[in-house]
């Protein structure tokens, strides 16, 4: 290694030194999140009949590596359905400590039911806040479980805290 | 026979199929119409293969290949169904060829253009045989673009069974289980071609072992409606262990998720079982998570009970034990117990110092005949059968058994792979050998239906009806009346037994629940050269009266014991749904009650012992053939449940001392020692127990006064003591059944469906009307239960009380 290369080296260093910075005063400021970031999941309905699409097939629970679905099933009540067909999903809980966010059970979902969204804020203080159930999955919910209670305490609006392109299949995927 | 299956050479016995010669040379066929003990059709053509055999010339020389000079191989013109073909010698099954792919893969194609693709809400999905072939024979991508067949989606066959018409593909399993194995036949195919669908004619199906179609299904159509939609095959934790529902020891399979058992399936034991199970022990699981499960010990404070835990619970029994006299002390358990429980109760019952133990029910005849007595596989293949009782409800498997035995058909030998896939000797719609089969009992049974003769003896008439048959064969003229059926017939069946060269003689509860109505039997057994097959009343009978779970004197037996007895231990039994027993147990100085639910003993005990039911035990049992098998705990969440091993464990701790059969392996120390038998080494399909029996307590002998009364407590299919906690069951059963003669239903103005309440031997039960013809006139049935166990008793219809009226039917 000779002086030069030294000097090449501190040469980037250098120069660095006078471009404008990349970070990001998180959370301050907003961070902005690429369209394909994998965050929390979303659980979506059908755009015209409101229904949810997840009918509790529990094959997002046999794709995950990290074991962090838990499913159960019922049977529809015909004349006020909450999934199309017979089955929809009594429970739905996914835990986000142990999620990898790899999205596996977004690939295994076979009507489309689950997608990973952009919300990443997942921080709490207690185990079971980690849980997330249908209420804070279903499609309409913002924000994490920390932040609709904060939010609800102070009587405002959910903030997030990025920035994201908009993904309208969030609402409704076609497949 | 030499047979090459893939180039693999076999020797194997002739009839075998050629599906079997496939499976044995470690080949693979998919097949979806063939069921190991059902007929092969060969309706489903998955099961193709290029099959070819040497021929014979005129001069019975092989015809010889003019290249090799090996005999000539001439191939079927066509790809055989090899579940339908037999074996020949010199044989040669190609089964990886380019035509049989084609076969195999246009074949999954072919039944997969109706079946929809609706697997991920579809219970079967993940153990779907149709699943399986079309991932391992099919294309992977569907050609057919059109509309597929629509049909009924989910069509209730039974309270039990849901049927999806849309997945069928008409493999024919069901129809054919039917016809062949209970001989119900509640089900066919209607309509014909693409329109084809199965159904049923009346509602429902009545048969006892409805339960089997939905294990072979081979795809979704026929599902368990007790565990629809409950989980994923994939998340099931399955358990082999031995159902405690009767006392066939029969095979199952429990499923369980979170804690919770969501379905029982058969499992397989060849010489008991086979792959099939009754109703009452598939469905009747429900309530082991019953809301009202007491899953904390209780202890009386005060006059209430308040929730605590075993060490405490246990520290307060040891410690008001030592304020009653140990001689003073009753310890009783019902007959489900395993072996293991029964050494437990023997030592706790050493410990405190008293004679004073039993099992309840414990039928007077004892289940146990001195002697050996017929197994299951001696009964399938008998050519002579008399049965006394209702073997369909009181040990149904037993039942199926006998209808294998009518069918003449020995059953199979197993090969590596299991029982044969396709057992060419048998057929659809085969003759029955009706003639071998003799039923008697005080009413009209359903096995009489296959029966060549029935004989409707007066009730109680257990005795007589043993002494007019030994009379009979003993060349005497018996008294008329006592037999229920003509003396030609009754001829004709002791001729049977005593020519046939295995004559088996099945003993019901109702002739066990008398010592002389056993004896009766048991000597007409030897007289006729026959083999008893006792039915004991509940899973481990025979089990315990082996161990000797028993008392040191008559008197101290379980109805003495309620009467006599200072303190009580009782382990899941009820004795105060009497109001006579439950006045004195309220006078006892301690009443330790070791139960699953807050039954009317429970309630008035002092400390109430949160017990394990028979899917959350370790341990054994032997059933009514005399043979070992394995219980194993299903995963389940019963809270701080125990078995009677944990019982004697914390009283062990509370008393300072270490008990025998304070837990399953000190008891089994016991019983090698005692009995000689290792529990630990148990083969997969169970051992025979010894015929020595455990350290002696006396034989009890029993006085006995002849039963009276008008009501017979008849045996069920279905645990009558807990049908109310098994929500499907009691839907498809319509409850407990107060069974009447239609005419002395309309001289009490009652109707089928009313809600009574009837006093039965001093026991107030509520029953439903069910007015029958098979109910002889002046009798009355009603379910025994493990605490009114089989037999006549007094009935006092003059107290019946209507509950509920049914709805009137326009």
């Amino acid at each position: 290694m000779s002086v030069l290369d030294i000097a090449k080296g501190m040469g980037v260093t250098l120069g660095h030194l006078f471009k404008k910075p990349m970070t990001v005063q998180y959370p301050e400021q907003k961070a902005p999140v690429q369209a394909r970031f994998r965050g929390r999941h979303h659980l979506l309905r059908h755009p015209d009949t409101g229904l949810e699409k997840c009918i509790g097939c529990s094959l997002c629970a046999a794709a995950c590596p990290a074991y962090a679905i838990y499913v159960e099933a019922a049977e529809n009540d015909p004349a006020n359905p909450t999934s199309a067909g017979e089955r929809y999903a009594s429970i739905y809980e996914i835990n986000m400590l142990r999620c990898i966010f790899c999205g596996l059970c977004e690939e295994a979902c076979p009507t489309g039911a689950v997608v990973l969204g952009h919300e990443f804020e997942l921080a709490d203080f207690r185990y079971q806040d980690f849980v997330y159930g249908k209420e804070d999955m279903l499609v309409g919910v913002k924000g994490a479980k920390w932040q609709r209670r904060e939010a609800a305490a102070k009587g405002k609006d959910v903030e997030l805290g990025f920035t994201a392109p908009p993904r309208p299949e969030l609402e409704g995927v076609d497949y | 026979m030499k047979v090459v299956v893939d180039g693999v050479t076999l020797d194997l016995p002739p009839g075998t199929s050629a599906i079997d010669a496939v499976f044995a040379a470690g080949s693979d066929v998919p097949y979806f119409c063939s069921q190991p003990y059902m007929s092969p059709i060969g309706a489903c053509r998955m099961c193709l293969a290029k099959v070819g055999a040497p021929r014979k010339d005129r001069d019975g020389s092989w015809i010889l290949d003019e290249e090799t000079g090996e005999p000539k191989i001439f191939w079927f013109p066509n790809l055989m169904a090899t579940c339908t073909t037999a074996v020949m010698d010199g044989m040669v099954v190609d089964t990886r060829s380019e035509p049989v792919k084609a076969a195999q893969n246009g074949m999954v194609e072919f039944t997969l253009i109706n079946h929809p693709l609706d697997c991920p809400v579809c219970d079967k999905g993940g153990a779907c045989e149709l699943q399986d072939r079309a991932y391992e024979y099919g294309e992977g991508v569907s050609r057919f673009v059109f509309d597929k067949r629509h049909q009924e989606k989910h069509h209730a066959l039974s309270d039990l069974i849901t049927l999806d018409r849309e997945r069928c593909i008409h493999c024919k399993r069901c129809v054919r289980y039917f016809e062949e194995v209970p001989g119900d036949e509640v089900l066919d195919f209607i309509e014909r071609g693409g329109h084809t669908y199965i159904g049923t004619l009346e509602e429902g199906l009545p048969s006892n072992f409805t339960g089997n179609i939905t294990d072979i299904c081979p795809v979704g159509a026929l599902l368990d409606a007790t565990s629809r939609f409950r989980g994923r095959n994939w998340e099931y934790h399955h358990t082999e262990t031995t159902s405690l529902d009767d006392a066939s020891g029969s095979a199952i399979v429990v499923d369980g998720r979170t804690g919770r058992i969501e379905r029982i399936k058969a499992g397989h034991h060849p010489e008991i079982n086979k792959t099939w199970i009754d109703d009452g022990t598939r469905f009747g699981h429900e309530y082991a998570d019953a809301p009202d499960r007491v899953r904390r010990p209780l202890v009386r404070h005060d006059g209430r009970l308040v929730e605590t835990d075993w060490a405490d619970a246990m520290d307060y029994v040891a410690a008001r034990l030592t304020e009653v006299n140990g001689r003073d002390v009753g310890i009783a358990i019902r007959a489900d117990a395993t072996l293991e429980e029964g050494v437990a109760a023997r030592a706790l019952a050493d410990h405190i110092g008293t004679g004073q133990l039993d099992h309840a029910p414990r039928p007077a005849g004892g289940v146990i005949a001195a002697g050996g007595q017929a197994r299951l596989e001696e009964l399938a293949v008998a050519g002579a059968i008399l049965v006394v009782g209702d073997v369909t409800e009181e040990v149904p498997i037993v039942d199926l058994r006998i209808k294998d035995a009518l069918r003449g058909v020995t059953p199979p030998s197993l090969f590596d792979h299991g029982a044969p896939i396709a057992d060419l000797r048998l057929k659809e719609r085969a003759p029955r050998h009706a003639e071998i089969l003799t039923v008697a009992a005080p009413l009209r049974v359903d096995l009489m239906r296959h029966a060549g003769r029935a004989a409707q003896y007066p009730a109680g008439g257990e005795r007589a009806f043993f002494h007019a048959l030994t009379a009979l064969a003993e060349g005497e003229t018996p008294a008329d009346g006592d037999l229920g059926m003509p003396l030609e017939a009754a001829t004709a069946a002791v001729d049977g037994l005593r020519k046939a060269e295995t004559a088996v003689v099945v003993l019901g509860g109702w002739v066990l629940a008398s010592l002389q109505a056993t004896e009766a039997a048991l000597h007409f057994c030897r007289a006729v050269g026959a083999k008893p097959m006792l039915l004991g009343p509940m899973a481990n009978s025979y089990g315990l009266e082996l161990v000797g779970v028993a008392p040191s004197h008559a008197r101290y037996a379980y109805g003495g014991m309620l009467t006599g007895a200072k303190a009580l231990i009782l382990s899941q039994l009820d004795p105060a749904i009497d109001p006579a027993v439950a006045e004195r147990l309220d006078k006892l100085e301690l009443l330790v009650v070791h139960a699953s639910f807050l039954t009317a003993t429970a309630k008035l005990a002092d400390v109430v012992l949160p017990a394990a039911i028979g899917y959350e035990k370790d341990g054994t049992v032997v059933n009514l053939e005399g043979r070992m098998l394995p219980v194993r705990a299903a995963p389940v969440d019963a809270g701080e449940s125990r078995d009677l091993t944990g019982f004697v464990k914390a009283f062990g701790e509370a008393a300072g001392q270490r008990l025998e059969g304070r837990s399953v392996k000190s008891a089994r120390r016991w019983l090698k020692k005692g009995l000689g038998v290792d529990l630990d080494a148990l083969p997969e399909h169970g051992g025979w127990a010894p015929a020595k029996r455990g350290p002696a307590r006396v034989a009890v002998a029993v006085h006995e006064a002849p039963a009276h009364g008008g009501a017979l407590r008849v045996p069920t299919m279905v645990r009558a003591e807990v049908l109310d906690r098994n929500p499907h069951l009691r839907a498809a059963t319509g409850g407990l059944a107060l069974g009447l003669h239609p005419d002395d239903a309309a001289a009490l103005k009652l109707r089928s469906g009313d809600e009574v309440t009837v006093p039965v031997a001093g026991v107030p039960r509520r029953l439903v009307v069910r007015p029958s013809e098979a109910v002889p006139a002046g009798l009355a049935t009603v379910p025994a239960t493990p605490d009114e166990p089989v037999g006549l008793v007094p009935i006092d219809l003059k107290q019946i009380a209507l509950e509920r009226r049914a709805l009137e039917v326009a």
